[in-house]
């Protein structure tokens, strides 16, 4: 199958972000050699953050994804070449309220839950049956919460934005996964050859 | 084979006089009137029961098969004693007409005094007999029982209504019971009253006699537990004997009946009930019925293993297709419940999310409260939120493979999960690959494509990327690129060397000319 547009300008970003790794590697006198698990590291993030570059900030994983490679320090430079310097003040700029809101939510949910932790545990041991579609409910609660944990930025949405949150970031971690994959039989390929 | 020699059997019991019944071009002599059907044992081979002897007689010159069958079935289904008379011999004559090589048949023009003599015959088999072969054992049964039902035929009325009434019996629940004279259609409305001769009609044609006597017989309580159909059809044909073993034939018909009021036990047991007076004589030389519904069940289910070969034998596609049908429907309700509890899930799920999120939408969404629902704007506004996600949720049922069949939002999210942790795990492992492959990260693209250019390869080192995707890249590359090249190009020569510059060159002149070995590239996507 012929790449998409989607995949060909991840791999452009992408590369272009291997380039200023490999560059700034490079230019660093200390670290000629990266390790391997260094070097997976670099390839892996400027991946991801290619990949949510695309999206250009219109879905909230992408945000997310980009505001966790940003807070570790040593990502800044990456960061700063591959998006570019609006998009790292955009990103500095507007995650805050809407990280302050999310993590205003998580607190309150919390504090209810606590509060409800209590009632819980003294209705469970009233009703020990355990009726179908409540362990249902149980069941999809619990696997909500793995995906909430899965899906960067997952955990301060609803159940709906997660679902539409899954749906698009499954569409590019395929993309994602075949470029890499295409990238890396080439390269071994011609490694071999 | 058994089917066409069904429909041979039918047509001609429908073409010739009801009274008559003829099993055409049946090879086998309708040895009724000969046999001691107790005594010979030929073909078939006795189940240390004396209608096997019976059968063999009858079915002689025809094949073992029926026999064979009939001795599989034999001796599960021949527990009860009594009722099999009847029920032997209409399978008998059944399977004759049904298989050709059962060659049971009743000879064209048997006159009535023929059947009489058969009935008679099949009287005196019958009565020791007593089982009833249940359910469909149509060939088997008859190939069994007609030695022996011969012998015992009651020549009464009243077995020639059970006879009929059997014949009739085709409904829905005979899918066990296999009856050969499909008349699925007709049999479903059969009940106590129920005027099922239209089926047996169609197979023997003469089944109009036995209809009237049914319709008698159906009040009798008799439970024969035996449901072949092809009893009563048989009976039906032998008509001139009412005077059968009556509960035989109230066994016969009332299994029948049972089977075809879908399997309704009570039925029977209600022949059970008021056939027992009848039945006492036969009870007795039957040396006691089980009981009726055990029995019949018992009869039944075994009845229903044996409903492939009986499906064959008896030619009636469309009889087991009912109970199937029936089957089938109680599954799709099982399968509504989980989903339904899932909605419900749903539902609460979405109350949760409602609270938490103010404003889902701003417009302002027109929610019909359907039929039976409750209009509760809580309740409403779950149900939007419902659907909605059911709606992502059938999305993500095409984005993740294999998950079009599953159903349900558990199963749903498990899959999920599976699905994204797989592809991260994928991610992972490509970027340590591609690591390793690549020890300074320089990741020449050009190099690669040339690679590929050069060797003009089209398997899976091809990138499968157009050129004007790497228009951009030289622009990137200007700096780095003497750094970045060099290396690469180390390992390829000087021939690459100029290759390299002409790609390059060409990249510049934005990739026009790079068509040709962009083919290449593509010929591997």
């Amino acid at each position: 199958m012929p790449p998409s547009s989607i995949e060909k300008a991840f791999l452009k970003k992408w590369l272009k972000g291997l380039q200023a790794l490999s560059s700034s590697s490079s230019s660093s006198t200390s670290k000629k050699e990266m390790s391997i698990f260094e070097r997976k590291k670099a390839i892996k993030l400027s991946a991801d953050v290619a990949m949510a570059s695309l999206k250009n900030g219109t879905t909230s994983w992408s945000r997310a994804l980009i505001q966790n490679a940003s807070k570790d320090d040593n990502n800044r430079t990456l960061l700063k070449n591959m998006l570019g310097s609006q998009c790292d003040e955009k990103l500095s700029r507007g995650p805050t309220t809407t990280s302050m809101m999310c993590s205003m939510r998580v607190r309150s949910k919390r504090v209810l839950r606590r509060s409800c932790r209590w009632r819980r545990v003294r209705k469970i041991t009233k009703d020990q049956r355990v009726h179908a579609g409540s362990m249902a409910k149980r069941l999809v609660k619990k696997r909500t919460q793995v995906l909430r944990s899965l899906v960067p930025g997952g955990e301060y949405m609803d159940e709906y934005s997660l679902f539409e949150e899954t749906l698009d970031y499954i569409m590019s971690l395929r993309a994602q996964v075949d470029v890499m994959r295409r990238l890396a039989n080439a390269s071994e390929f011609s490694s071999k050859s | 084979m058994d089917l066409g020699d069904k429909d041979k059997f039918e047509l001609e019991k429908g073409s010739e006089d009801p009274s008559n019944f003829h099993p055409s071009g049946i090879s086998l002599d309708w040895r009724f009137e000969s046999a001691n059907l107790a005594n010979t044992s030929t073909g078939l081979v006795p189940t240390g029961n004396s209608m096997s002897v019976c059968k063999e007689d009858l079915v002689g010159s025809s094949s073992c098969s029926s026999a064979s069958m009939v001795e599989s079935f034999y001796p599960s289904l021949w527990e009860q004693p009594t009722n099999q008379n009847t029920l032997g011999f209409c399978d008998m004559i059944v399977q004759t007409t049904a298989s050709t090589s059962s060659a049971l048949g009743f000879r064209k023009g048997l006159p009535g005094s023929f059947r009489a003599g058969i009935e008679k015959n099949l009287d005196q088999a019958w009565n020791p007999q007593g089982t009833m072969i249940k359910g469909g054992m149509f060939l088997p049964s008859a190939a069994a029982k007609l030695p022996q039902s011969l012998s015992q035929f009651p020549a009464d009325s009243a077995f020639i209504e059970r006879a009929a009434r059997f014949s009739c019996f085709n409904s829905g629940n005979f899918s066990d019971m296999m009856n050969p004279f499909n008349m699925p259609d007709s049999i479903s409305p059969y009940t106590k009253g129920a005027r099922m001769m239209s089926g047996p009609q169609e197979i023997l044609g003469g089944n109009r006699f036995l209809a009237e006597e049914q319709s008698q017989r159906n009040d009798q309580g008799a439970v024969g537990g035996s449901n072949t159909v092809s009893m009563s059809v048989d009976h039906v044909a032998i008509e001139g004997n009412p005077q059968k073993n009556e509960s035989p034939r109230r066994s016969h018909d009332e299994a029948k009946k049972g089977v075809g009021v879908s399997g309704n036990e009570s039925d029977e047991a209600e022949f059970c009930g008021g056939g027992a007076q009848e039945e006492a004589s036969i009870l007795d030389c039957a040396g006691g019925q089980p009981s009726p519904n055990k029995g019949i069940g018992l009869k039944k289910r075994k009845r229903g293993g044996q409903d492939t070969e009986l499906d064959h034998i008896k030619g009636v596609p469309e009889h087991p297709a009912e109970p199937a049908k029936e089957n089938s429907e109680n599954q799709p309700k099982g399968d509504q419940n989980p989903t339904s509890t899932a909605n419900k899930h749903n539902g609460k799920n979405g109350k949760q999310g409602y609270q938490t999120s103010e404003n889902p939408k701003e417009d302002y969404i027109h929610v019909r409260a359907r039929r039976g629902q409750a209009t509760n704007s809580h309740s409403l506004a779950e149900r939007v939120r419902r659907e909605k996600i059911s709606e992502r949720m059938k999305f993500l049922q095409d984005l993740v493979p294999g998950c079009s069949k599953v159903t349900g939002k558990a199963v749903m999210l498990d899959e999920i999960i599976n699905y994204v942790q797989s592809l991260q795990r994928q991610v992972e492992f490509l970027s340590m690959k591609l690591a390793t492959v690549n020890p300074r990260l320089d990741f020449n693209i050009e190099r690669l494509l040339a690679k590929d250019i050069l060797q003009s390869q089209a398997g899976p080192s091809t990138l499968g990327f157009t050129r004007d995707m790497a228009i951009p890249y030289p622009g990137m590359l200007q700096p780095p690129q003497s750094g970045l090249i060099q290396p690469g190009l180390s390992g390829l020569g000087n021939s690459s060397d100029a290759l390299r510059r002409t790609i390059n060159s060409q990249l510049t002149a934005l990739g026009g000319g790079f068509k040709e070995p962009n083919s290449q590239v593509h010929s591997h996507s």
